[in-house]
Protein backbone atom coordinates (compact mmCIF):
# COMPACT_ATOMS: atom_id res chain seq x y z
CA UNK A 1 0.00 0.00 0.00
CA UNK A 2 1.31 3.49 -0.80
CA UNK A 3 2.49 5.75 1.99
CA UNK A 4 1.33 9.34 2.11
CA UNK A 5 2.22 12.20 4.42
CA UNK A 6 -0.42 14.65 5.60
CA UNK A 7 0.87 18.09 6.59
CA UNK A 8 -1.47 20.47 8.38
CA UNK A 9 -1.53 24.13 9.32
CA UNK A 10 -4.08 26.12 11.30
CA UNK A 11 -2.36 29.43 10.54
CA UNK A 12 -0.47 29.40 13.85
CA UNK A 13 0.93 25.92 14.28
CA UNK A 14 2.13 24.10 11.17
CA UNK A 15 2.73 20.37 11.59
CA UNK A 16 4.81 18.40 9.14
CA UNK A 17 4.02 14.68 9.04
CA UNK A 18 7.34 12.87 9.24
CA UNK A 19 5.91 9.41 9.76
CA UNK A 20 3.17 9.11 7.17
CA UNK A 21 0.42 6.54 6.93
CA UNK A 22 -0.31 3.67 4.58
CA UNK A 23 -3.48 4.15 2.58
CA UNK A 24 -5.35 1.89 0.21
CA UNK A 25 -5.47 4.76 -2.30
CA UNK A 26 -4.77 8.47 -2.62
CA UNK A 27 -8.54 9.02 -2.28
CA UNK A 28 -8.40 7.42 1.16
CA UNK A 29 -5.60 9.86 2.06
CA UNK A 30 -7.74 12.72 0.77
CA UNK A 31 -10.60 11.62 3.05
CA UNK A 32 -8.21 11.54 6.01
CA UNK A 33 -6.92 15.05 5.14
CA UNK A 34 -10.47 16.43 4.89
CA UNK A 35 -11.53 14.81 8.15
CA UNK A 36 -8.75 16.66 9.98
CA UNK A 37 -10.00 20.11 8.93
CA UNK A 38 -13.20 20.37 11.02
CA UNK A 39 -11.28 19.02 14.04
CA UNK A 40 -8.67 21.75 13.56
CA UNK A 41 -11.36 24.42 13.17
CA UNK A 42 -13.23 23.24 16.28
CA UNK A 43 -10.02 23.50 18.27
CA UNK A 44 -9.32 27.11 17.26
CA UNK A 45 -12.64 28.89 16.70
CA UNK A 46 -13.90 31.38 17.73
CA UNK A 47 -10.76 33.44 17.15
CA UNK A 48 -10.88 36.53 14.96
CA UNK A 49 -12.62 36.88 11.60
CA UNK A 50 -10.08 35.40 9.22
CA UNK A 51 -8.52 32.02 9.49
CA UNK A 52 -7.37 29.40 7.04
CA UNK A 53 -6.87 25.74 7.81
CA UNK A 54 -5.03 23.54 5.37
CA UNK A 55 -4.23 19.85 5.04
CA UNK A 56 -2.02 18.65 2.21
CA UNK A 57 -0.87 15.29 0.96
CA UNK A 58 2.71 14.48 -0.02
CA UNK A 59 3.89 11.25 -1.59
CA UNK A 60 7.13 9.47 -0.77
CA UNK A 61 9.06 11.56 -3.32
CA UNK A 62 7.95 14.76 -1.62
CA UNK A 63 5.55 15.78 -4.39
CA UNK A 64 2.49 17.59 -3.06
CA UNK A 65 -0.51 15.81 -4.57
CA UNK A 66 -3.44 17.52 -2.93
CA UNK A 67 -4.26 20.54 -0.77
CA UNK A 68 -7.57 21.06 1.05
CA UNK A 69 -8.32 24.49 2.52
CA UNK A 70 -11.06 25.42 4.97
CA UNK A 71 -11.54 29.18 5.45
CA UNK A 72 -13.29 31.26 8.04
CA UNK A 73 -14.45 34.66 6.81
CA UNK A 74 -16.39 36.60 9.45
CA UNK A 75 -17.82 40.00 8.63
CA UNK A 76 -19.93 42.46 10.67
CA UNK A 77 -22.93 43.90 8.82
CA UNK A 78 -23.40 46.82 11.25
CA UNK A 79 -20.88 49.46 12.35
CA UNK A 80 -18.81 48.42 15.39
CA UNK A 81 -16.86 50.72 17.66
CA UNK A 82 -13.33 49.38 17.94
CA UNK A 83 -12.58 51.20 21.21
CA UNK B 1 -3.03 -22.75 27.99
CA UNK B 2 -2.27 -22.82 31.74
CA UNK B 3 -5.48 -23.69 33.53
CA UNK B 4 -4.76 -24.26 37.23
CA UNK B 5 -6.56 -21.92 39.64
CA UNK B 6 -4.09 -19.18 40.30
CA UNK B 7 -4.26 -17.42 43.66
CA UNK B 8 -1.40 -15.13 42.78
CA UNK B 9 -3.32 -13.74 39.82
CA UNK B 10 -6.35 -12.97 41.98
CA UNK B 11 -4.20 -10.67 44.08
CA UNK B 12 -4.53 -8.28 41.15
CA UNK B 13 -8.28 -8.14 41.77
CA UNK B 14 -7.86 -7.69 45.53
CA UNK B 15 -5.42 -4.87 44.88
CA UNK B 16 -7.78 -3.14 42.47
CA UNK B 17 -10.84 -3.45 44.73
CA UNK B 18 -8.81 -2.09 47.63
CA UNK B 19 -8.06 0.99 45.57
CA UNK B 20 -11.78 1.87 45.69
CA UNK B 21 -12.91 0.19 48.97
CA UNK B 22 -11.70 -1.55 52.13
CA UNK B 23 -11.85 -5.36 52.39
CA UNK B 24 -11.67 -7.58 55.49
CA UNK B 25 -9.22 -10.51 55.70
CA UNK B 26 -12.08 -12.95 55.21
CA UNK B 27 -13.29 -11.10 52.12
CA UNK B 28 -9.78 -11.01 50.70
CA UNK B 29 -9.44 -14.78 51.26
CA UNK B 30 -12.77 -15.43 49.54
CA UNK B 31 -11.63 -13.49 46.46
CA UNK B 32 -8.28 -15.27 46.42
CA UNK B 33 -10.00 -18.66 46.43
CA UNK B 34 -12.13 -17.92 43.37
CA UNK B 35 -11.52 -20.43 40.59
CA UNK B 36 -9.70 -18.66 37.74
CA UNK B 37 -8.12 -19.94 34.57
CA UNK B 38 -5.51 -17.75 32.97
CA UNK B 39 -4.74 -17.31 29.30
CA UNK B 40 -2.23 -15.22 27.41
CA UNK B 41 -3.77 -13.40 24.46
CA UNK B 42 -2.09 -11.77 21.47
CA UNK B 43 -2.41 -8.01 20.86
CA UNK B 44 -5.47 -6.80 18.90
CA UNK B 45 -7.50 -9.92 19.64
CA UNK B 46 -11.14 -10.06 20.74
CA UNK B 47 -11.80 -11.47 24.20
CA UNK B 48 -15.59 -11.23 24.03
CA UNK B 49 -17.57 -10.30 20.90
CA UNK B 50 -20.56 -8.05 20.55
CA UNK B 51 -23.57 -10.42 20.75
CA UNK B 52 -21.83 -13.15 22.79
CA UNK B 53 -23.52 -14.68 25.83
CA UNK B 54 -20.54 -15.25 28.14
CA UNK B 55 -20.62 -17.61 31.12
CA UNK B 56 -17.50 -16.13 32.70
CA UNK B 57 -16.01 -12.75 33.53
CA UNK B 58 -12.52 -11.79 32.58
CA UNK B 59 -10.06 -10.17 34.96
CA UNK B 60 -7.10 -8.39 33.34
CA UNK B 61 -3.83 -9.51 34.96
CA UNK B 62 -1.37 -7.96 32.56
CA UNK B 63 -1.56 -5.73 29.49
CA UNK B 64 -4.19 -3.30 28.22
CA UNK B 65 -7.62 -3.96 26.75
CA UNK B 66 -10.47 -1.82 25.48
CA UNK B 67 -14.22 -2.00 25.06
CA UNK B 68 -15.43 -0.93 21.63
CA UNK B 69 -18.10 -1.16 19.00
CA UNK B 70 -17.69 -1.36 15.21
CA UNK B 71 -19.77 0.83 12.90
CA UNK B 72 -20.15 0.83 9.13
CA UNK B 73 -17.15 1.53 6.86
CA UNK B 74 -14.73 0.18 9.45
CA UNK B 75 -15.37 3.02 11.88
CA UNK B 76 -14.74 2.10 15.50
CA UNK B 77 -15.70 3.77 18.77
CA UNK B 78 -13.64 2.81 21.81
CA UNK B 79 -15.58 3.30 25.07
CA UNK B 80 -12.93 2.59 27.66
CA UNK B 81 -9.39 1.42 28.24
CA UNK B 82 -8.72 -1.27 30.86
CA UNK B 83 -5.64 -2.12 32.84
CA UNK B 84 -4.65 -4.90 35.26
CA UNK B 85 -7.18 -5.39 38.06
CA UNK B 86 -10.16 -4.38 35.91
CA UNK B 87 -13.01 -6.76 35.03
CA UNK B 88 -14.20 -5.00 31.87
CA UNK B 89 -17.04 -7.44 31.19
CA UNK B 90 -18.37 -7.59 34.74
CA UNK B 91 -21.73 -6.42 33.40
CA UNK B 92 -22.15 -9.79 31.61
CA UNK B 93 -22.97 -11.19 35.06
CA UNK B 94 -26.33 -9.40 34.87
CA UNK B 95 -26.68 -8.35 31.21
CA UNK B 96 -26.51 -11.68 29.45
CA UNK B 97 -25.90 -10.55 25.86
CA UNK B 98 -22.81 -8.45 25.16
CA UNK B 99 -23.80 -5.12 23.56
CA UNK B 100 -20.19 -4.31 22.60
CA UNK B 101 -16.85 -6.10 22.21
CA UNK B 102 -13.86 -6.38 24.48
CA UNK B 103 -10.44 -6.79 22.90
CA UNK B 104 -6.75 -6.62 23.72
CA UNK B 105 -4.55 -3.66 22.79
CA UNK B 106 -1.26 -5.19 23.89
CA UNK B 107 -0.48 -8.82 24.58
CA UNK B 108 -2.54 -9.51 27.69
CA UNK B 109 -2.89 -12.10 30.41
CA UNK B 110 -6.47 -12.56 31.53
CA UNK B 111 -8.07 -14.73 34.21
CA UNK B 112 -11.50 -16.16 33.44
CA UNK B 113 -13.78 -16.44 36.47
CA UNK B 114 -17.06 -18.37 36.06
CA UNK B 115 -20.19 -16.25 36.54
CA UNK B 116 -21.47 -18.89 38.94
CA UNK B 117 -18.47 -18.35 41.24
CA UNK B 118 -18.88 -14.56 41.11
CA UNK B 119 -22.55 -14.94 42.07
CA UNK B 120 -21.74 -17.29 44.96
CA UNK B 121 -19.07 -14.89 46.17
CA UNK B 122 -21.43 -11.93 46.29
CA UNK B 123 -24.18 -14.01 47.94
CA UNK B 124 -21.81 -15.26 50.67
CA UNK B 125 -20.15 -11.88 51.09
CA UNK B 126 -22.69 -9.16 50.37
CA UNK B 127 -20.06 -6.51 51.02
CA UNK B 128 -17.99 -7.82 48.10
CA UNK B 129 -21.16 -7.57 46.01
CA UNK B 130 -21.37 -3.95 47.11
CA UNK B 131 -17.75 -3.30 46.17
CA UNK B 132 -18.33 -4.77 42.70
CA UNK B 133 -21.40 -2.59 42.42
CA UNK B 134 -19.29 0.38 43.46
CA UNK B 135 -16.78 -0.55 40.75
CA UNK B 136 -19.49 -0.53 38.06
CA UNK B 137 -20.71 2.84 39.36
CA UNK B 138 -17.19 4.26 39.06
CA UNK B 139 -17.16 2.81 35.54
CA UNK B 140 -20.34 4.77 34.81
CA UNK B 141 -18.79 7.93 36.31
CA UNK B 142 -15.87 7.53 33.89
CA UNK B 143 -18.33 7.26 30.98
CA UNK B 144 -19.94 10.52 32.12
CA UNK B 145 -16.56 12.25 32.03
CA UNK B 146 -15.88 10.89 28.53
CA UNK B 147 -19.29 12.20 27.46
CA UNK B 148 -18.42 15.68 28.74
CA UNK B 149 -15.15 15.46 26.85
CA UNK B 150 -16.65 14.40 23.54
CA UNK B 151 -19.57 16.76 23.81
CA UNK B 152 -17.90 19.87 25.17
CA UNK B 153 -14.11 19.77 25.25
CA UNK B 154 -11.48 20.59 22.66
CA UNK B 155 -9.27 17.84 21.28
CA UNK B 156 -6.50 19.16 23.53
CA UNK B 157 -8.79 18.95 26.59
CA UNK B 158 -9.93 15.42 25.73
CA UNK B 159 -6.43 14.05 25.28
CA UNK B 160 -5.07 15.83 28.36
CA UNK B 161 -8.01 14.51 30.42
CA UNK B 162 -7.40 10.94 29.29
CA UNK B 163 -3.70 11.23 30.18
CA UNK B 164 -4.61 12.39 33.70
CA UNK B 165 -7.29 9.70 34.09
CA UNK B 166 -5.17 6.76 32.96
CA UNK B 167 -2.20 7.95 34.99
CA UNK B 168 -4.24 8.03 38.22
CA UNK B 169 -5.88 4.66 37.47
CA UNK B 170 -2.46 3.10 36.87
CA UNK B 171 -0.98 4.76 39.94
CA UNK B 172 -3.84 3.39 42.08
CA UNK B 173 -2.76 -0.17 41.23
CA UNK B 174 0.97 0.64 41.54
CA UNK B 175 1.66 0.54 37.79
CA UNK B 176 2.71 4.19 37.56
CA UNK B 177 4.52 6.79 39.62
CA UNK B 178 6.44 10.05 39.35
CA UNK B 179 4.09 11.16 36.57
CA UNK B 180 5.41 8.40 34.34
CA UNK B 181 3.31 5.50 33.06
CA UNK B 182 3.14 2.89 30.32
CA UNK B 183 1.29 4.17 27.24
CA UNK B 184 0.71 1.42 24.64
CA UNK B 185 -2.19 3.28 22.99
CA UNK B 186 -1.59 4.26 19.35
CA UNK B 187 -2.73 7.52 17.79
CA UNK B 188 -5.46 5.62 15.96
CA UNK B 189 -6.73 4.13 19.25
CA UNK B 190 -6.66 7.56 20.85
CA UNK B 191 -8.65 9.09 17.97
CA UNK B 192 -11.17 6.22 18.03
CA UNK B 193 -11.65 6.70 21.79
CA UNK B 194 -11.99 10.48 21.73
CA UNK B 195 -13.84 10.98 18.44
CA UNK B 196 -10.89 12.69 16.72
CA UNK B 197 -9.31 12.25 13.33
CA UNK B 198 -5.92 10.58 13.38
CA UNK B 199 -4.27 13.62 11.79
CA UNK B 200 -5.64 16.02 14.38
CA UNK B 201 -4.71 13.68 17.24
CA UNK B 202 -1.15 13.81 15.91
CA UNK B 203 -1.29 17.63 15.80
CA UNK B 204 -2.39 17.88 19.41
CA UNK B 205 0.26 15.44 20.61
CA UNK B 206 2.92 17.43 18.76
CA UNK B 207 1.62 20.63 20.32
CA UNK B 208 1.73 19.09 23.81
CA UNK B 209 5.27 17.87 23.21
CA UNK B 210 6.29 21.22 21.74
CA UNK B 211 5.04 23.04 24.84
CA UNK B 212 6.91 20.62 27.10
CA UNK B 213 3.72 19.32 28.74
CA UNK B 214 4.37 15.66 28.02
CA UNK B 215 6.87 13.35 26.44
CA UNK B 216 5.81 10.19 24.70
CA UNK B 217 8.70 7.91 23.80
CA UNK B 218 8.48 4.23 23.01
CA UNK B 219 5.55 3.15 25.10
CA UNK B 220 6.12 5.50 28.02
CA UNK B 221 4.17 8.64 28.79
CA UNK B 222 5.79 11.23 31.02
CA UNK B 223 3.52 14.02 32.20
CA UNK B 224 5.93 16.91 32.62
CA UNK B 225 3.35 19.53 33.54
CA UNK B 226 0.68 17.77 35.61
CA UNK B 227 -0.99 20.92 36.96
CA UNK B 228 -1.14 22.51 33.53
CA UNK B 229 -2.71 19.39 31.97
CA UNK B 230 -5.25 19.20 34.80
CA UNK B 231 -6.13 22.85 34.40
CA UNK B 232 -6.37 22.75 30.60
CA UNK B 233 -8.61 19.66 30.63
CA UNK B 234 -10.70 20.70 33.69
CA UNK B 235 -9.70 17.42 35.27
CA UNK B 236 -11.11 16.80 38.75
CA UNK B 237 -10.24 13.28 39.99
CA UNK B 238 -13.31 13.03 42.27
CA UNK B 239 -15.14 10.85 39.71
CA UNK B 240 -12.52 8.10 40.03
CA UNK B 241 -13.46 7.71 43.73
CA UNK B 242 -10.02 6.42 44.65
CA UNK B 243 -9.80 5.51 48.34
CA UNK B 244 -6.10 6.16 48.76
CA UNK B 245 -6.45 9.67 47.36
CA UNK B 246 -9.44 10.46 49.58
CA UNK B 247 -7.58 9.25 52.70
Amino acid sequence: MPRFYIDTDDGVFPVRDDVGHEFASVEAARNMAQRALPDMARQKLPDGERRTFTASIRDENGTVLYVATLSLVGEWMVPRSTA
Amino acid sequence: MPSAPDTHSLNTLVHKLQSIATLSDEERQAILSLPARTRILAPRQDIVHDGDKPSQCCLILDGWTCRYKMLSEGRRQIFSFHIPGDIPDLQSLHLHTMDHSLGTITQATVAYIPHESMRELSTRFPRIGEVLWRDTLVDAAIFREWMIGMGRKSAFGRIAHLFCEMYLKLEAVDLAGDHRCPWPITQVDLGDALGLSNVHTNRVLQEMRGKGLISLRGSTLVIQAWDELMRASEFDPTYLHLEKRAA
